[in-house]
């Protein structure tokens, strides 16, 4: 047991060390130094309380509310899209087609694109007067749009720059739908139900851990979005993609404001937490597993 | 037993992780900068390494690399290692500095992180260098290419002045039979003048000009001009039309006064009145320069003088004139700068350091490439120093000397982000209520007067006058 005790710790090691140094102690750091009045450049790191957290609250800081309400805009559109398309997908991939492993490996094979490669492949894309998209739309003669350079249409072009990108959300749905059991079909079959009645009965009920899983990570990815702002928009036009993390960032980096910039991390880190604990809190209603009660 | 190894491991993630918090908290005790080592130590037999940090393109860092070899070649003793950070330079450089990693010397840029570094005492008075520096002083060098945090405090020294001329391709005036810009600033044409140019250059799919009636602004093929929304081309513009982005005295918000929003909404009008300059939305197809120019989607443009390198290269018949005047000819001079760390142990061998990265002889290939101008004044003035880099090369076409060489001598204007304090912050108010004018949705007066007070608010006063 001693023994054993030993090499679970000396291999477990290297994981919990580096939890310990690279996520949990900064994050320690971060929350004292959203305490503080830390400048990067400043000689003096002053104890400032809750001020941080006043300043933010109290309403003087404009952006802070606008890029919050920017992210939850960009929250609820993104995850029902992604939790929709990526099942579809995955559904169509389950199939016992011809060439299936191709298609899979098509579907996949965006998320292996270098963020910024496929952030300037969209912005070719979405030119709103050579990019591809609109000129395929006034051929249709179907109204045309600024895409990202639109203030109203900018959050949902994002969306659609990060659908592009659901390749591994497909993965997960595909391994949960293989872990079906043919028998289940089988028998709706004996009893003469349609695909309809599959879908309904086995299929999706059987594949709410992985719906669930799928949904709390594809929240709390949209939640932290930052590349789309930072290469595509930049924030613009007219500060309407100024997403919560790359306000953050410009906070930190370019002001220097770290003590600012992490209190305004430990208020995105909370609402995420919030949001997950609510998914997690319904989950006991609608997640079902097998060989178990509904839990 | 299990339990004192698994507390030894738990103590050694706690101390880490405390060691993690007191570093970043302690940093102040250790930054503190090493005055005594200032002076006098310049003699010593010992190695001396100097770290430097750049940016640019591999091109760019050429130069460099030259310049620090004459440099070595000249001390024997001194070894400088040069550092070049392609991507996201200001972050890593606030990363660096955040783990007292910090270089000796540094590519700095005003409108970033350079001025609220240099509040912090992070640099060195190059002031102090200048004063006793037999080789080179304020006046051997080009006009605005200095910064400082106040008068008389120089935080950096700019390696290679730009300014902004009319880049033109002359084909495209010869076919429409129009007189092309003047390149002396004395003939300079009007803003009107410029505008009736540019309608005649403007051509749609038709081949109708902006001049004609039934011209339809929905399908241009060419646009005559191209005036970009960048700070650092408008300004040109608000300076020569007597404005600013903050009053003489540095106490009122100066982008809501009659001069600047004038300026602004002349700017505006060529994009939603005129239809001659592609708007923001239409300029994301507008290719660099040199191939609008080439490919006369465009037929005149305002860029800066570094344009010109691009365009030797396209191989097509291109010039410079003046940029337009509205009221006086004045062009913005912009550049980065070298700024020398205050924790530097050799500040004597890293002034020298920086003298040999300003001389021109280094980077002769970037200013015969086109890239750069250099920043000794007597390469403008001494005429056998100016041919060097602008006689017989592609980059340097006719018009040339008097359009740039000569309007950066005499016409010149500092950057707003070398004398405007909290720059960065007033532009995040500004630039969002601007997206507006550009688009025609809002006049220059409404959208700065929508923002003004927000600004007035962010107004913390000039650099270069004593308060």
């Amino acid at each position: 047991m001693r023994k054993g005790m030993f090499y679970g710790l000396l291999f477990t090691a290297p994981a919990i060390l580096g939890f310990a140094i690279f996520t949990l102690g900064p994050m320690i750091a971060s929350l004292v130094l959203s305490l503080t009045d830390y400048n990067v450049f400043k000689e003096q790191t002053a104890f400032a309380g809750l001020d941080n957290y006043m300043r933010l609250f109290s309403g003087e800081d404009e952006l802070f509310y606008k890029s919050l309400g920017i992210t939850f805009y960009f929250v609820v559109l993104r995850v029902p899209a992604v939790i929709l398309l990526s099942f579809g997908i995955a559904l169509l991939l389950n199939l016992n087609v011809k060439g299936r492993a191709i298609f899979r490996t098509i579907i996949y094979l965006p998320s292996i694109v270098p963020a910024v490669a496929s952030a300037m492949i969209w912005m070719w894309l979405l030119n709103p007067d050579l990019g591809l998209i609109n000129s395929l739309l006034s051929r249709l003669h179907l109204p045309t749009s600024n895409w990202l350079y639109g203030e109203g249409s900018v959050i949902p072009s994002v969306v659609l720059t990060t659908l592009w990108g659901i390749g591994s959300t497909v993965i997960i749905f595909l391994a949960g739908l293989s872990g079906i059991p043919r028998q289940y079909y089988e028998a709706i079959e004996v009893d003469g139900g349609g695909w309809f009645r599959k879908l309904s009965h086995v299929t999706i009920p059987m594949v709410t851990p992985t719906i669930f899983f799928n949904t709390i990570m594809t929240i709390i990815g949209s939640f932290q979005v930052f590349n789309e702002a930072y290469i595509l928009t930049q924030g613009g036009p007219n500060n309407q993609s100024l997403f919560y993390v790359f306000y953050l960032w410009r906070t930190g980096f370019r002001d220097a404001e770290m003590g600012y910039a992490s209190a305004l991390a430990w208020i995105l880190f909370v609402i995420i937490l919030f949001f997950t604990f609510i998914v997690f809190r319904t989950s006991k209603s609608w997640v079902y597993y097998e060989g178990g009660d509904r839990t | 037993m299990s339990q004192p190894r698994k507390s030894v491991f738990i103590t050694l993630a706690l101390v880490l992780m405390l060691a993690a918090v007191l570093s970043a908290c302690s940093k102040s005790d250790t930054a503190s900068p090493d005055t005594s080592a200032s002076s006098g130590n310049s003699g010593s037999k010992e190695n001396i390494k100097l770290r430097m940090t750049v940016w640019g393109s591999p091109e760019e860092v050429a130069p460099y690399k030259k310049a620090i070899q004459n440099f070595e070649a000249k001390h024997p003793s001194v070894k400088v290692e040069l550092q070049h950070i392609a991507a996201d330079y200001d972050t890593k450089l606030t990363t660096m500095v955040a783990g007292n990693d910090v270089p000796d010397i540094a590519m700095m840029e005003s409108g970033t992180i350079a001025f609220p570094m240099a509040e912090q005492g992070k640099f060195y008075n190059l002031q102090e260098f200048l004063d006793t520096d037999a080789d080179i002083s304020p006046d051997t060098l080009v006009p605005n290419i200095t910064y400082s945090l106040e008068p008389g405090n120089v935080i950096g020294i700019g390696p290679g002045p730009e300014s902004f001329g009319l880049f033109y391709n002359e084909d495209i005036f010869k076919e429409a039979g129009v007189e092309p810009p003047p390149s002396n600033v004395a003939d300079a044409w009007t803003w009107d003048e410029f505008v009736e140019v540019a309608k005649k250059l403007t051509v749609d799919m038709n081949g109708k000009t902006a001049a004609d009636p039934d011209f339809d602004p929905a399908k241009i093929k060419q646009y005559g001009a191209n005036i970009s929304t960048w700070w650092g081309v408008y300004s040109n513009f608000i300076y020569s039309n007597g404005g600013d982005f903050i009053s003489a005295d540095g106490k009122t918000f100066g982008l809501n006064q009659p001069e600047a929003v004038e300026a602004l909404q002349k700017i505006s009008d060529l994009m939603n009145v005129h239809h001659v300059s592609p708007s923001p939305v239409q300029s994301k197809n507008i290719p660099a320069t040199n191939v609008a120019l080439q490919t006369k989607k465009v037929a005149m443009t305002v860029d800066g003088q570094w344009a010109s390198a691009g365009l030797a290269q396209s191989k097509f018949n291109f010039n410079v004139g003046v940029m337009p005047v509205m009221k006086e000819p004045v062009t913005t001079v912009v550049c980065g700068m070298f700024s020398i760390f205050k924790s530097t142990k050799h500040p004597q061998e890293t002034w020298e350091l920086l003298k040999a990265l300003l001389d021109p002889e280094a980077s002769i290939d970037m200013l015969t490439a086109g890239t750069w101008m250099p920043s000794p004044k007597d390469w403008y003035t001494d005429p056998a120093l100016l041919a060097k880099w602008t006689e017989n090369l592609d980059a340097r076409p006719s018009g040339y000397k008097e359009a740039i060489v000569d309007v950066i001598l005499t016409k010149g204007h500092q950057t707003p982000t070398g004398y405007v304090k909290n720059f960065n912050n007033i532009m995040d108010l500004v630039n969002p209520a601007l997206d507006k004018v550009w688009l025609g949705q809002q006049t220059a007066q409404e959208a700065m007067d929508s923002i003004a007070a927000k600004a007035q608010a962010q107004i913390k006063g000039r650099r270069d006058i004593k308060e």
